[in-house]
């Protein structure tokens, strides 16, 4: 009967100790399979409501010998059980995160007061500052606590990313504030990192509030898909968005998947700066004598020309003069260097190495047309860009190509922001943007971080209207700098404990939510935190299918805060 | 509804007494049982009997010793001897007027005062009085048979609670007594051992 009744209220234990800093303990009073790690719990004592999610379960028992000994073969079962039932137990481990006021009772005037406050939204969960007592009743939460903690769906920017792992309760992000920092979506290969960002960069562009930008290095997100476990097709983007999505395939006549892009984009010679070649340093195994070499070639030609020119001279080109004797030939890069004072075998060494750059095929002396352009006011106008690689998915393409882009959207979006922050006539404010970055620890590691335009963005947060999105499955290869500026970060489960260190980086209670991060279920699963979520959840995530796209593109008709109170049973 | 006197008291105190007997009144009483010292029309204390026992004297001694001792002799030494069997029980608490309480008697019962076997009715008030504050008592004193005591209890009060139809009253006291003495795991084993004897 007893169970019975907990079953009805929820009741699942009351608190038996723990502090702020430690976690709370709480007596489990339900079979320990009721509840699974990560389940978000609600603690009622006096007049709060307290938040948490388990993180961890711990069998004990009041002396040693009685887990010890197999009781239930020396006693007759009847014995047995009751002495279990008082003698061994589990504890649950509580990281609170929120605490709400409850309010008075219903029917007094005290009541309506407090009433009035929460459906103006003065009364919000706020950060946790006290504890409960001891004995108050945990119970898992109900849909009206996670709507009251998490938004509700459908309401504003609160888009569903993911249910309870106890009851399936809606989950929902504030997409608004989730772009208004740079976030991170964190998973080793194969936990639907990519699922779950369509997901995401679904919610956004239906949400239309945001510009998204995706470098699409492996040509996924815009075009259909085949689900390489399940062998079913996965809808692109493009396919479901086809007015809001612009597809751009890189270099003329590139295919995507077979499909014709909208648009292809070239990029001009004269767009290329020596910093751009600079962050290819790795890739190209630049030498040291690279930054003198490049400086030397800008003040020659000019930041418009060093590279046509450098493109064009000839290499061990030489020529005889009436004495026989060898000289380099006027248009070859040993004479220029020697010209300009710098050391001919580096700047053949340089020329060499850039080749890769030269024989791109989307680099090129006059582009047909202005795509950058287009690009930019694809996004101005509420358009979302997915850049597919096609053909070109190595790493020096993407380094250079997203780099590249993205220094000069930024510097255009920067400017933006100046004029209409100095009040510039006619100067409107600018479309917060969002760009995607996949394998970003390419772009954003130790190395290169601090030369990159992305690591500038991470840094500078929303201050020119800029944010990140990045996906990686190493993010323990991402800058720690970076990686602390994450507002939200929503991660899978990772293996490595660098890299479960690297995603808790700069977080309040990362000890008990590590080893959440490592049991995590792949596919299903994901842990969300940081900034841009009231308190970590772990949610099993949306599935991106064709249900998924029915309740996505249906209208929904968002509840009053009355509707909401009604359902947290106030 | 008929007392049964099993005998007077002999020696007395606060937390327990001794009763003395007839060979021939020892049918009714039995270890476990729970009996009742009526003091004025308004108090009476209740115990439990903890221990039965029988003392010798020379002519037992004799009569031992002797050989071919008529059948009669011998019943005739047993039932008529002076010596009395004594009875100890356990002072578990008492009644003052309608309410029961599971503590110590205020004022002991005197010698010679009269006890009696507590009736079905009366056992199943006092054992369901409160939430089983007497199982201290019992628990208190380890010289004491506790395991054994407990369950003859145990055996005896749950057929009284389970005619009377309340089949919850077993459980809930073997509940009671894991609580008291989950922290005693070799006590806890004994009784919980014994009361598995009952089924």
């Amino acid at each position: 009967m007893e169970n019975f009744s907990e079953e009805q209220t929820g009741k699942i234990g009351y608190i038996v100790g723990g502090g702020l800093k430690a976690n709370l303990q709480a007596r489990l009073s339900v079979p320990a399979q009721t509840v699974q790690e990560g389940a978000f719990v609600v603690i009622e004592s006096g007049g709060w409501l307290f938040y948490g999610l388990v993180t961890d379960l711990q069998l004990g028992s009041t002396d040693p010998r009685f887990a010890d000994e197999q009781t239930g073969t020396r006693l007759p079962h009847q014995l047995a059980e009751m002495l279990h039932g008082q003698t061994l137990f589990t504890n649950l481990e509580i990281l609170t995160a929120l605490m709400m006021e409850r309010g008075p009772e219903p029917g007094t005037d005290e009541y309506n007061v407090w009433y009035q406050k929460v459906l103006d939204e003065t009364i919000r969960p706020e950060p946790v500052k006290t504890v409960p007592q001891h004995h108050a009743e945990v119970r898992l939460a109900r849909a009206g606590d996670i709507a009251e903690i998490f938004g509700r769906e459908g309401k504003g920017a609160f888009f569903r990313i993911g249910d309870t792992l106890e009851g399936g309760h809606p989950v929902c992000v504030d997409l608004d504030k989730l772009v208004q920092r740079s976030a991170g979506i964190f998973g080793a290969t194969g936990t639907g990192k990519s699922f779950l960002t369509r997901v995401i960069l679904s919610g956004l562009i239906h949400r239309g509030k945001t510009s998204v930008l995706i470098f699409d290095m492996h040509n996924e997100y815009g075009p259909d898909d085949t689900a390489s476990d399940t062998g079913l097709r996965v809808p692109g983007l493009k396919n479901k968005f086809r007015a809001k999505v612009r597809m751009v395939g890189l270099g003329r006549g590139a295919t995507i998947r077979g499909e014709q892009p909208d648009y292809t984009l070239e990029i001009a010679e004269s767009d290329i700066t020596p910093e751009d070649v600079m962050m290819l340093s790795q890739a190209l195994n630049l030498r040291e004598t690279t930054p003198t070499t490049l400086e030397a070639l800008r003040v020659n030609f000019g930041y418009d020309n060093w590279f046509h020119e450098f493109k064009h001279m000839k290499v061990n080109a030489y020529l005889y003069d009436e004495e026989g004797k060898r000289y380099p030939d006027p248009d070859s890069v040993a004479a220029w260097a020697e010209g300009a004072g710098v050391h001919p075998g580096a700047a053949e060494a340089l020329h060499s190495k850039l080749r890769r750059l030269f024989n791109a095929p989307y680099i090129v002396e006059e582009p047909a047309a202005n795509a950058l352009q287009q690009m930019i006011d694809n996004l101005d106008n509420g358009q979302h860009i997915v850049l597919s690689f096609g053909k070109h998915e190595n790493d020096l393409d993407y380094l250079f190509v997203s780099n590249l882009l993205t220094r000069r959207i930024r510097d255009v979006w920067e400017h933006r922001t100046n004029n209409f922050r100095s009040g510039h006539q006619g100067a409107k404010e600018p479309r917060p943007l969002v760009i995607v970055v996949e394998e970003a620890h390419k772009l954003l590691n130790r190395e290169m971080a601090s030369q990159t335009t992305f690591s500038t963005i991470a840094r500078e947060m929303r201050k020119y209207y800029v944010t990140l999105l990045i996906i990686d499955q190493r993010p323990s290869q991402i800058y720690d700098e970076v990686m602390s500026q994450l507002g939200t970060r929503v991660t899978g489960w990772l293996g490595d404990s660098d890299d479960i260190h690297a995603v808790l980086t700069g977080l309040a209670g990362r000890e008990a939510l590590r080893g959440m991060l490592a049991r995590l279920q792949p596919k299903e699963e994901v842990l969300m935190l940081g900034w841009g979520v009231p308190m970590p959840i772990v949610i099993r995530s949306r599935r991106y299918n064709e249900a998924f796209w029915e309740e996505l593109l249906e209208k929904q008709t968002p509840k009053d805060n009355a509707a909401i109170l009604d359902e947290l049973g106030y | 509804m008929s007392a049964i006197a099993i005998g007077r008291l002999l020696r007395t105190g606060t937390s327990g007494f001794v009763i003395g007997c007839r060979v021939n009144q020892l049918d009714s009483p039995s270890f476990g049982s729970l009996v009742r010292v009526p003091l004025e029309p308004d108090y009476q204390v209740f115990g439990i009997i903890y221990d039965i026992h029988i003392e010798d004297d020379g002519l037992v001694r004799q009569l031992i010793t002797a050989e071919d001792v008529p059948e009669e002799v011998l019943r005739d030494n047993r039932e008529n001897r002076n010596v009395p069997v004594e009875i100890a029980v356990l002072a578990l608490g008492y009644q003052q007027g309608e309410q029961i309480f599971h503590l110590l008697p205020p004022r002991p019962p005197l010698s010679l005062d009269a006890i009696y076997l507590s009736s079905p009715e009366e056992m199943i008030a006092f054992t369901s009085a409160g939430r089983f504050g007497y199982f201290r008592h019992i628990l208190r004193d380890p010289s004491k048979p506790v395991d054994e005591l407990l369950a003859a209890h145990l055996m005896t009060a749950r057929t009284i609670h389970e005619s009377a139809g309340n089949k919850s009253w077993y459980p809930e006291a073997l509940q009671e007594l894991i609580a008291l003495l989950r922290d005693d795991y070799q006590r806890l084993m004994n009784v919980l051992r014994a009361a598995g004897e009952i089924g």
